[in-house]
């Protein structure tokens, strides 16, 4: 307040200057602040596979049931999650932490695949459907040591890989798709059979789910398959059902095999020198460049001439490949990214890179990494931005509009943008705030 | 411009009566050129009495850099112009640690907070999200069916822009130079106003959890016209403005004709 002896009127530059060093300063975050690590989910909720339970069961009366969030939303999680996978109406998320409980689970879960969830009304039986991420505890030797690497999700199962303790299987095994033997008119649901497989020629490093197979990849460079074989998608020279995980040959014996990826049932592998194997399904002219047969079940050297390659992603009916310079090409039937002309080619076809944001003011945007879901595509810049495109099946696609996306399209996420895990009908990021 | 000589005075052809050539007082029109007398100088008065001036686009009190006028027949150009929505380039300087009311140094103090937890890294990845959210917004606003074909190709030559109005977007942001607590960032945008440009700083700021202030817009190209075409307080004369116009005729012309056909 001013003294009587001050005269009234506008304050002069001296006095705003002194009233502006003598304001306080606030700190909202101090110069160690760490970044913080979340993750948003987005697509079709009635499933719980999104682990928010009031999209289903709305818990205050305002709150209407949420069928679809077409728009990331932020997933509450006990801890920093390190993997994620999307199978067919659920989801795994893990940590690699030291503690106890390392794997969460939400969504489907009437063949296990989730593990047996207790149910509170009635203690003998387990939930099917789970609505929130909940704990799923696997029958580890040393709980307390082991991590947890990587999990993947099927379409009825699931494949836990962890350092030291080998690979956990749970779910549906009519296939022998959880690499043990098939148990006649065995009833998956409620079930709390986890199986562990350790018989590989070396540590596996990486775990594929295909719709009802799995593929093992160890630090060899050597890949091992189990379960449904009818597409020839275990890659073992035969149609039969596989109970036991066995080494493929083929192509890829003797290639150290650096990624394999499948997600129905056409699979890849990419090795080190940047070449690319198939098998499994070829209906859809995944394979058209080698073979003329819909099956294929021996991989085999797919012979494209578009650089080294670095990462492959397969989807139901369109593969992606991700080469060293930062470009993708897609091939395969379905909507590949090209606009809505281009729906089925054998050859891959690149994607223009400044559809993903490159251009003469940013030149140095690449594409880091490329994920498939059952129909759609997601690819991650160096700058972690997310881009989608594929057929929008239940506003998975998380652009906040329900049509079909013909080419690559920005998703806003409110972050950098780390992974990304597609399912049939919704997706799972792992996101680390800005600041 | 008065002072200049004009154009020359319209001649017509009059019959006139002279002297016949035979001599006598006979009469006979004879057809003569001669200058209009409507078109004399001390008829008509001075060419120029006023002159109509037109303003592109808007640029503030506080702002500085490119503003292009029209003159004369030039205003209908003008309208031209503003219709082919060309992109506008600022060089924005900023200010860490201090909120102000109207978002620029010279308002009211609001708040000072910390910035030394702000880095370049973190910047630029704010501003690749405000780059990539607005990108959206082009491709939403320039009204084209997103499956056809058409869309697709102009997506991948980058043409889509949007041919109406609608709200400021950004097409491009680039961090020139980082001192803390300065900053100045390059910023390509459409339909924007400075002072929608210095509310971004501020929520610049507010993203990095601390708070900014704007310092300096300068507007360095407005659609063809760049720096260099434009002319300084010293050249403010009828000869380089002369100069100047005839410079840019021709970017203009072709510009006019890619976009509007």
């Amino acid at each position: 307040r001013r003294g009587l002896g001050v005269a009234a009127g506008p304050p002069s530059t001296r006095q705003l200057r002194e009233a502006e060093e003598a304001a306080p300063v606030f700190q909202y975050v101090g110069k160690a602040a760490k970044r913080k690590d979340r993750v948003f989910v987005w697509g079709f909720s009635y499933s719980g596979a999104l682990g928010v339970p009031s999209f289903v069961k709305p818990d205050a009366g305002w709150k209407k049931p949420r069928r679809i969030q077409p728009t990331p939303y932020r997933l509450e999680t006990e801890e920093k999650i390190s993997s994620a996978a999307c199978g067919y109406g659920f989801t795994l998320l893990a940590s690699n932490t030291r503690d106890i409980t390392k794997v969460w689970g939400t969504g489907l879960n009437k063949d296990s695949q989730l593990g047996f969830q207790r149910s509170r009304r009635d203690q003998t039986k387990g939930y099917e459907y789970v609505l929130e991420p909940s704990p799923i505890p696997l029958p580890l030797e040393k709980p307390q040591q082991t991590r947890v690497l990587q999990v993947s999700c099927g379409r009825a199962h699931s494949l836990v890989l962890t350092d030291s303790e080998g690979v956990f299987t749970m779910g549906n095994n009519s296939y022998g798709q959880c690499g043990r033997k098939v148990v006649e008119d065995e009833i998956y649901s409620g079930s709390h059979l986890i199986h562990q497989l350790k018989e590989f020629d070396s540590e596996v490093v990486q775990v594929v789910c295909g719709q009802d197979h799995s593929l093992f990849r160890t630090r060899k460079g050597s890949v091992y398959a189990c379960g449904w074989g009818a597409d020839g998608q275990t890659g073992l020279g035969h149609y039969n059902i596989t109970t036991v995980p066995t080494k493929l040959h083929g192509d890829i014996a003797g290639v150290n095999i650096i990624q394999v990826s499948s997600y129905g049932d056409c699979c890849l592998a990419v090795s080190d020198e940047g070449e690319v194997f198939g098998w499994g399904n070829s209906e859809y002219l995944q394979l058209a460049s080698v073979t003329e047969t819909t099956q294929v079940n021996v991989p085999r050297h797919l012979p494209f001439k578009i650089g080294k390659v670095k990462e492959a992603a397969c989807g139901g009916t369109g593969n992606a490949v991700l080469t060293e310079e930062g470009n993708v090409f897609v091939w395969g039937y379905g909507i590949l990214g090209k606009g809505p002309n281009l729906m089925e080619t054998a050859v891959p076809e690149m994607i223009p890179p400044s559809l993903f944001g490159w251009s003469d003011f940013s030149p140095d945007i690449r594409v880091a990494h490329v994920r498939c879901g059952l129909s759609q595509f997601a690819a991650l810049t160096n700058r972690g931005e997310l881009f989608v495109w594929g057929k929008n099946l239940r506003g998975c696609l998380g652009t906040g509009r329900m049509e079909d996306q013909y080419f690559p399209w920005r998703v806003t996420v409110p972050g950098e943008v780390v992974d990304v895990a597609c399912g049939v009908d919704h997706m799972v990021s792992l996101v680390r705030s800005f600041t | 411009l008065n002072a200049a000589p004009g154009r020359a005075p319209r001649q017509r052809v009059r019959f006139l009566p002279a002297p016949a050539p035979g001599g006598g007082g006979a009469v006979e029109l004879v057809a003569a050129r001669v200058p209009v007398l409507a078109d004399h100088p001390l008829v008509r008065g001075p060419r120029f009495k006023k002159l109509k001036i037109g303003a592109g686009h808007r640029l503030d009190v506080k702002a500085s850099g490119v503003f292009v006028l029209g003159v004369g027949h030039g205003n209908k150009l003008l309208t031209d112009l503003y219709n082919c929505h060309l992109t506008k380039v600022y060089i924005v300087g900023g200010l860490f640690g201090k909120a102000t009311d109207d978002f620029s140094d010279t308002g009211n103090l609001v708040e000072k907070t910390t910035f030394d937890h702000i880095t370049r890294e973190k910047l630029e990845r704010i501003l690749a999200v405000i780059q990539g959210t607005n990108q959206k917004a082009l491709l939403m606003y320039s009204n084209i069916d997103m499956k056809t074909q058409e869309a697709y190709e102009l997506a991948v030559k980058g043409l889509i822009r949007p041919m109406e109005k609608c709200p400021p977007i950004i097409t491009a942001v680039r961090c020139l130079q980082f001192a803390l607590p300065e900053f100045q960032l390059e910023i390509h945008c459409l339909h924007e106003t400075q002072q929608y440009l210095r509310k971004m700083v501020h929520e610049i700021g507010l993203e990095l959890k601390s708070s900014a202030v704007c310092t300096q817009v300068r507007r360095t190209r407005d659609g063809v016209f760049t720096v260099d075409d434009a002319l300084p307080r010293t050249q403010w004369n009828l000869q380089s403005i002369q100069e100047a116009i005839q410079n840019c005729q021709l970017k203009v012309e072709t510009e006019l004709e890619r976009t509007l056909g």
